[in-house]
């Protein structure tokens, strides 16, 4: 089973990199939990009081922070509701978008906003390792294609982390004292496109960046990042994203763009490998959510058979979806109860 | 002052076509009726064709589009005026030919992106939305600030609000700005942006033509080429213009690999007004050579009926689709 996270381990010893005649595992598997010592990070104040708190973008908040309103007004699936009828040119189409009436509006109004807000607490710590979680997917699949000696198509996915995803996290790096590592990315990417030629300076640049990121995501304090709740969150990100991709992979039943195949794997990829980490808390919290997520994990990673795509689509755009939104579901109860 | 009937109810482009099916109007005039593009001189001296019929309602339809400008909504806010649009980013399949389809990255479901029109001085508000899987982004071109200069990406899923002055006046772009940016912009993520002079230009016909380049099997080179996102579409769906009616071309090359496309219009001469910044014609030619993202407004009228071709005279391209031709009605 290629997504096993010790065949993975094999898959990559085999690596670029057998010409090094290594056996270590280039990638270091970096649970959120990692040993890599985290420097002091300002811990979330997670104020609960409402009165207190920063207002929630309604364009951009995450389900968990939308749950909030949705405790408020104790209307169920709200949180959805608000996410489905996404963009918001002011708050008041809450209303004129009959996503509230009038009289609940008027009861929340001074908890949102369209306006860009700071984020802050656990909401920004989510942000933070999701954006970073998908530089892990992008680096995943980039090295299962540099290992199969396809240095153009893992191209991309070295490309994607700093072009995407690297502007959207500078300022929390800064923020949060880790060293910049977008030159680190850049090296690797101009290496790759000149053709990696030399396995042993690739395999170690690959590894720089690697690290750089694990590094990062280390920032945050263990018992953050092995906290299963906050965990689903960042998991319910990456599968949102890998949704997305999985959608614009496919053409007339076939997958036409194998990039974004290739990316909605890593993401996959990526949160079972947190969802690894957590299943054993979680089995003991609530083991039949666990077994239904485990259940829909399973089968959605059956789509990605390998990082090169399968001759027809193992599921179509609908049954993937339907999939990421049961695990999203699943999830929901336990982020309410700690929100 | 300029009596703007923008913000008047206007019918979306199903009613329109509903009504223009009924063949109760005729579907360019009426429309610019509607769009009340120019402010006092007699619409009545503008005569546009009626559109071939039935006409398809697919999002990405070049011959609703050619004709189409986004004005968007107009609200008060404190005493100001917001001009105010709508763009999703989203991902489709488009059928480019019988053979070949692509997945897009496009903007409300269509390739070009709405052409999006407003005058020197309005405040923008473009409300984004990125529901297409990769970080986007909108990089208008035109004067604004740092901060609304569409660098920074907007992630999967979440909005970011534009917001500027339109200026200067002329024909001008959007497009996504995320690297590669060719990717970004060959799949599809790109449109006009027209900012009117504060003085109306004469009345005409006016059209948008926006070239553009399919890689479609990411090579970083274009196997099919379009005008307004089909390929070959106009070849087969002829442009009708009336005999002797000025036409205001609105042309942009967004065509990105290849370093020029060179506009070619047959057995005619245009003014050219360069980026659209001049109110003036610079000079008279029947060839343009376009870098991506050049543009420029170009204006000329037909003496005899028939059939004209129109197409980069970079033949190659023009083979792989980016042709197309205008059908000359005799005037009655």
């Amino acid at each position: 089973m290629i997504f096993s996270r010790r065949l993975w381990a094999v898959t990559a010893s085999l690596a670029l990199l057998a010409a090094c005649g290594e056996a270590t595992p280039p990638t270091s598997n970096t649970p959120l939990s990692s040993s890599t010592s985290p420097a002091a990070s300002p811990m979330a104040n997670n104020s609960h009081s409402m009165g207190h708190s920063k207002p929630i973008n309604i364009n951009n908040a995450i389900l968990s922070e939308l749950d909030k309103l949705e405790a408020k007004l104790g209307i169920p699936a709200l949180s959805n509701q608000i996410q489905a009828s996404r963009p918001y040119g002011s708050t008041e189409e809450l209303v004129s978008k009959k996503v509230l009436t009038q009289a609940q509006f008027d009861q929340i109004k001074d908890m949102v906003t369209i306006e860009d807000v700071v984020l802050e607490g656990e909401a920004k710590d989510v942000d933070y390792i999701t954006k970073l979680g998908l530089m892990k997917g992008h680096l995943i699949v980039a090295h299962e294609l540099l290992i199969l000696n396809k240095p153009a198509q893992a191209e991309p996915h070295i490309g994607h982390p700093v072009e995407e995803i690297y502007a959207d996290v500078e300022d929390q790096l800064t923020e949060r004292n880790v060293p910049e590592f977008k030159t680190t990315l850049i090296r690797l990417q101009d290496l790759v496109k000149a053709g990696a030629k030399d396995p042993a300076k690739v395999k170690t640049e690959f590894q720089s960046s690697l690290k750089s990121v694990d590094q990062a995501i280390a920032i945050l304090p263990e018992t953050e990042r092995q906290n299963p709740v906050f965990v689903l969150k960042v998991i319910n990100g990456l599968l949102d994203t890998a949704n997305s991709e999985y959608g614009a992979a496919i053409a007339n039943n076939k997958i036409s763009a194998l990039i974004e195949y290739q990316d909605s794997r890593g993401f996959v990829i990526y949160a079972e490998e947190l969802y690894q980490e957590i299943a054993p808390a979680l089995a003991k919290t609530d083991p039949k959510v666990n077994a239904e997520i485990k259940k829909n994990l399973t089968t959605l990673k059956t789509v990605w058979p390998s990082v090169e795509a399968p001759a027809k689509p193992v599921k179509s755009p609908t049954e993937v979806t339907a999939l990421i939104k049961n695990i999203e579901k699943l999830t929901t109860p336990l982020t309410q109860k700690s929100s | 002052m300029f009596l703007d009937k923008f913000s008047l109810f206007r019918p979306n482009r199903r009613q329109f076509l509903q009504w223009s099916m009924g063949g109760a109007l005729g579907i360019g005039g009426s429309w610019l009726a509607w769009q009340g593009v120019q402010s006092h001189a007699s619409r009545s001296e503008v005569a546009i064709p009626p559109l071939p019929q039935p006409i398809s309602p697919e999002a990405t339809n070049p011959l609703i589009f050619l004709r189409h400008f986004d004005y968007g909504t107009v609200k008060e806010e404190n005493g100001q005026r917001i001009r105010e649009f709508r763009a999703e980013a989203r991902t489709s399949t488009l059928q480019l030919n019988t053979a070949v389809s692509q997945v897009t990255w496009n903007l409300n479901g269509q390739v070009p992106g709405p052409t999006l029109r407003a005058k020197e001085g309005d405040r923008i508000r473009v409300i984004f939305y990125n529901r297409a899987g990769h970080s986007h982004s909108l990089h208008f071109h035109g004067i604004h600030e740092a901060e609304m200069d569409g660098i920074k990406p907007v992630r999967n899923n979440s909005v970011f609000i534009y917001e500027f002055n339109a200026q200067p006046y002329g024909v001008h772009l959007y497009h996504c700005h995320i690297a590669p940016v060719t990717r970004h912009i060959s799949k599809g993520l790109y449109g006009m942006f027209i900012v009117d002079p504060p003085d109306p230009r004469p009345p005409a016909d006016e059209m948008v033509l926006i070239m553009g380049g399919y890689d479609t099997n990411e090579d970083h080179k274009n196997e099919l080429y379009a005008f307004n996102g089909l390929p070959s579409y106009y070849m087969s769906h002829p442009i009708p213009i009336q005999q002797e009616q000025l036409v205001r071309l609105y042309l942009l090359n967004m065509i990105e690999y290849d370093l020029a496309a060179t506009f070619h219009l047959h057995a005619n001469f245009f003014e050219v007004y360069p980026t659209g910044m001049t109110l003036n014609p610079s000079y008279k030619t029947d060839v343009i050579t376009m870098g991506t993202a050049e543009r420029h407004i170009l204006e000329f009228a037909y003496r005899h009926p028939g059939r004209y071709m129109f197409h980069p005279h970079q033949d190659a391209i023009a083979e792989a689709g980016c042709m197309g031709q205008f059908e000359v009605i005799e005037k009655s």
